[in-house]
């Protein structure tokens, strides 16, 4: 006990020291995760057999606690034991049942890591592993066997309540000889258990201990928000802090995230970078952090609160530049880890620090940064360029300043506006609302990137500057109600915008199509053609939820639909996210290509997406295989079927 | 009395441009002002950094320093700032420059101040943050001499029309200070003027259907004469051309008179990297494609009739 908290302490003392980040809002919301996700084991359950195999040695591991209990009071006296729980039978059959399948779990795990060795785990600790599998199975066989030792020598009070130790208890004569080995084991099984113990805080298997409260302080917003780090120059410099650059930058936590990974590997196996060959693998990412905080801690404790104690920069430390920026922020990894390890946010936190403090950031991304900052677009093109889409369109009403508020507002979008492919949407999602009676009120020159990119990015001071700019129009003119048809302007405007004071009732076009649909304002026209099969924006799915609306549109379209192998909320990014966009593409495969792949292994024709970005990348890789199958936004096909003339 | 230093930086023996600024701006900040120059043909540059205002030339034309990365540099100017105790030493923001000045904070443990655009003050560096969007004054603190890297072309270099003393200084290394030795130097063979600089360029996309269609566009660029080949990041991407090629917006950003665009769409990632050129040639077999909408001359047709047919007619009105 004493060792384990001499173990324990180095750890605690860098949480405690750690900066805050004031997660505990919302108790209820937490609560109820901790029920769903840690004693409902959900995450888990993603895979079927690891998913039984952990939830069967977890909830053993609770059923067996008071038995520690048991058997401290046994190694004093083979008479003593717990009051009441040490008499009840359905106690004994429980302790009993659980030791058993706990027995059988193990197996089951050995086979998963020896036989089946799924790629996951590549680079994970499989030694360390293997060593605390088999102290689970010497903990819970010291039990089974203990307690059998015990029905022999007529100790138990209900031998029958416990079939296997009962059916073990052939194994002991009952006699002097017996004493010894029940002695034996009780005192085998209690070290086994306090070593384990004492082994877990320098171990990968502390997320015993440190799961619980990580799923309690993880983010209770969409995944999409990223946490504000205000910059006001003009406070005092010591305030002034730029993302993580060292290891006494990250919050509470992110270092309970670093000590809460058991390198299981989910994260890995559905992170898009890792599948097309990149170094970027979140778990390696987490593990490499996570040994130069445990490298640091005596550093890490002396160097707060004010401390001047050197320690090396996490970047390229710790993880590698190109690491950092491989990363498309597709939340799948965060969304897949069953301890709601938040990797994508430690990332854009790594990228803060090497874009505002120094500079450092592939240099092809340079020109979307500028873009952003003269020109208020990622391509920097002129602001009034941002109606042209809109010729011909009399219909679309470009608010002045003073013009009465509008009912809803057409978020265009960067890309909506100025990309000739997403102009199409654009056009499809105006002429739509205008034939459903909705009047098309936009913002035009006086649309600012909503700096998303710039944020993914990690220039928080941009994006700050931006947020500010566009949350000052926006409730100029009386907004309230915004549809946008980008998800990564639908993301920022609903989620992030009202940390700067824009708080906007923020639909996605497909909501808004879906809506008009069910109200049989646009009537279902013809179907289309052949099959369609429907690619989820990581910002429109997996980080805000939004899976159905653009299937209802689709279905609305009259489309016959088949779906990707991964979708909704396990759909595989575009490539795009994370200001990727921007970047140059490394690795064995590009993400793009992978993803189109994919879709076009569907038999479809037709791969609709509702994001410009998703539409570009996917495009350029249909463009890049030759293939003859489509992309095409989901409003295009919507208004293809719906409306009377072509979409132009 | 402060005295302020200038690494003077030698490219195959000749003087950069850079010791001429950095002369002018240390002559603002201190009485007086010496540079330092090392490696072959350094003595014969005392006349130019006397005539730009060093007061003081150490030179040493050894071939040592040319044969070896900033080792025996960082080594000799660690040496003679410990016997001259200069306040200041500025560098060129240079790949040479950043290199020595690293090596000799190391040897010095004296402050090291990169990326600097002025140094207003002898204890102040001026720079940019955020991207360029702030201009701070960096206080510069620690043990003399500050070592400040100015980036190139911060400042105009004004010359004083001075003569410099020449101190030869030994050029005797240890052996474990001479560090990385230059083994070769290998210059990218390009053909024809740098895409930034060309006047025209021919440029080629997804619609050249493959790496071979390229020297098509290599033989209308050399009929043209000086022209250089870009391409677009499709044909970029398909491992058609090297990167060093590619135009648009995470590529080179150019702004030639001509810009002939063979077999591409003109999606906006590419439009953005030459939308500056005067005037825009496109070549496409899709009437629809968008490069078409912003062409000066558009000739919706096969590049590969059109290019052919292109760079005979150059060639037979050149008489070549």
């Amino acid at each position: 006990m004493v060792l384990f908290v001499r173990r324990a302490r180095p750890r605690l003392d860098v949480l405690r020291t750690a900066r805050p980040d004031g997660r505990t809002d919302e108790p209820g919301v937490r609560a109820r995760r901790e029920v769903v996700q840690v004693l409902g084991q959900r995450k888990l359950f993603q895979k079927a057999v690891p998913g039984v195999m952990h939830a069967t040695i977890f909830w053993g591991f609770l059923i067996l606690l008071p038995t520690i209990a048991e058997a401290m009071l046994a190694v004093i006296d083979p008479a003593w034991t717990l009051p009441y729980l040490g008499h009840a039978a359905w106690f004994a059959f429980l302790q009993d049942a659980f030791a058993a399948l706990v027995a059988i779990a193990v197996g089951v795990a050995f086979w998963i890591r020896k036989v089946q060795r799924p790629d996951r785990f590549r680079g994970s600790h499989m030694r360390e592993a293997d060593l605390i599998l088999l102290t689970i199975l010497g903990i819970v066989t010291s039990l089974l066997l203990w307690n059998a030792s015990r029905i022999a020598l007529g100790y138990a009070d209900h031998p029958s309540a416990a079939p296997v130790a009962n059916a073990l208890s052939g194994l002991f004569s009952g006699g002097r000889g017996t004493e010894v080995a029940e002695r034996i084991l009780v005192w085998t099984h209690l070290l086994l258990v306090l070593g384990f113990l004492t082994y877990l805080p320098r171990s990968k298997h502390l997320h015993i201990l440190t799961a619980a409260p990580n799923v309690y302080l993880a983010k209770n917003a969409p995944s999409g928000y990223l946490t504000p780090l205000r910059i006001d120059l003009d406070a005092a410099d010591a305030d002034v802090r730029f993302g993580a650059a060292v290891a006494t930058d990250l919050t509470r936590k992110q270092v309970l995230d670093l000590y809460s990974c058991t390198e299981c590997g989910r994260c890995q196996e559905v992170c898009p970078a890792w599948a097309t060959g990149k170094p970027l693998s979140p778990k390696l990412l987490i593990m490499g952090l996570r040994d130069q905080v445990v490298a640091e801690t005596s550093a890490i404790v002396a160097a707060t609160p004010s401390g001047t104690v050197e320690l090396q920069p996490l970047v390229p430390n710790a993880v590698t530049d190109e690491v950092v920026w491989d990363c498309v922020t597709c939340g799948a990894c965060v969304r897949e880890c069953p301890v709601d390890i938040e990797h994508v946010d430690t990332i854009v936190d790594l990228r803060r620090n090497l874009v505002m403090a120094e500079s450092r950031f592939p240099p092809e991304a340079g020109a979307m940064l500028r873009g952003v900052e003269t020109a208020e677009d990622p391509w920097g093109q002129p602001a009034s360029a941002r109606t042209d889409w809109a010729r011909g369109l009399d219909d679309v009403h470009v608010l002045e300043p003073g013009d009465p508020p509008p009912e809803v507002l057409f978020w265009v979008g960067c890309a909506g506006a100025f990309d000739e492919r997403a102009q199409a949407t654009t056009r499809s999602i105006a002429r739509l609302l205008i034939a459903a009676g909705v009047e098309v009120a936009i913002l035009g020159p006086r649309e600012r990137c909503t700096g998303d990119p710039a944020r993914r990015m990690g220039h928080e001071y941009l994006f700050q500057i931006l947020a500010e700019q566009n949350v000052e129009t926006l409730n100029g003119a009386g907004v309230t109600k915004i549809v946008a048809s980008c998800a990564h302007c639908f993301n920022t405007l609903a989620n992030e915008y009202p940390d700067y004071g824009g708080d906007y009732e923020v639909v996605h076009h497909t909501e808004l199509l879906s809506t008009l649909i069910r109200e049989g304002r646009l009537a279902p026209g013809a179907g289309a053609d052949g099959t369609v099969t429907y690619h989820d924006a990581c910002y429109l799915g997996r980080h805000n939820g939004r899976f159905d609306a653009p299937r209802e549109v689709l279905h609305g379209a009259g489309a016959a639909t088949v779906e990707m192998p991964r979708n909704r909320e396990r759909s595989f990014c575009c490539g795009a996210g994370g200001a990727r966009m921007w970047m140059e593409e490394g690795g064995d495969a590009r993400i793009n290509e992978t993803r189109f792949a994919e879709a076009a292994a569907t038999g479809a024709d037709t791969v609709a997406v509702a994001c410009p970005y998703c539409f570009v990348m996917l495009d350029d890789a249909a463009k890049a295989s030759g293939s003859s199958v489509r992309v095409a936004d989901v409003a295009t096909l919507l208004a293809a079927s719906v409306l009377p003339e072509p979409a132009t | 009395m402060t005295t302020a230093w200038v690494y003077a930086e030698l490219a195959g023996g000749v003087l950069d441009g850079s010791a001429a600024e950095l002369l002018t701006t240390a002559r603002t900040l201190a009485d007086e002002v010496a540079a330092i120059a090392l490696g072959p043909g350094a003595t014969a540059t005392a006349a130019d950094l006397g005539a730009a205002g060093a007061a003081t030339v150490y030179a040493s034309d050894d071939e040592v320093f040319a044969s070896h990365s900033g080792g025996p540099q960082a080594f000799v100017l660690g040496g003679l700032i410990e016997e001259h105790r200069p306040s200041i030493v500025l560098f060129p923001g240079s790949y040479e420059g950043r290199d020595v000045a690293g090596r000799v904070q190391a040897r010095t443990g004296s402050t090291l101040m990169a990326n600097a655009i002025a140094v207003p003050a002898i204890d102040r560096a001026r720079t940019e943050i955020f991207g360029g969007m702030t201009v701070v004054d960096v206080q510069l603190q620690g043990p003399e001499p500050h070592l400040v890297l100015v980036r190139p072309r911060s400042v105009t270099a004004e010359p004083t029309g001075g003569t410099a003393t020449i101190v030869a200084v030994p050029a005797e290394i240890p052996e474990a200070d001479l560090g990385a030795r230059l083994v070769e130097r290998h210059e990218e063979a390009a053909t024809g003027p740098k895409l930034e600089e060309a006047r025209v360029i021919v440029s080629g996309g997804r619609g050249l259907g493959g790496p071979d269609a390229f020297a098509m566009l290599d033989a209308l660029a050399s009929a043209i004469g000086g022209a250089a080949v870009g391409a677009s990041r499709a044909a970029v991407d398909a491992g058609w051309v090297p990167y060093s090629y590619q135009i648009g917006q995470t590529g080179k950003t150019v702004k030639p008179d001509v810009y002939i665009a063979a077999g591409i769409s003109g999606a906006l990632q590419h439009v953005v990297g030459m939308k500056g050129a005067k005037r825009i040639v496109a070549i496409n077999k899709d009437p629809e494609a968008p490069i078409l909408k912003m062409a000066d001359l558009g000739v919706v047709g096969d590049v590969f009739e059109v290019i052919p047919a292109l760079t005979e007619e150059i060639r037979r009105r050149s008489g070549s």
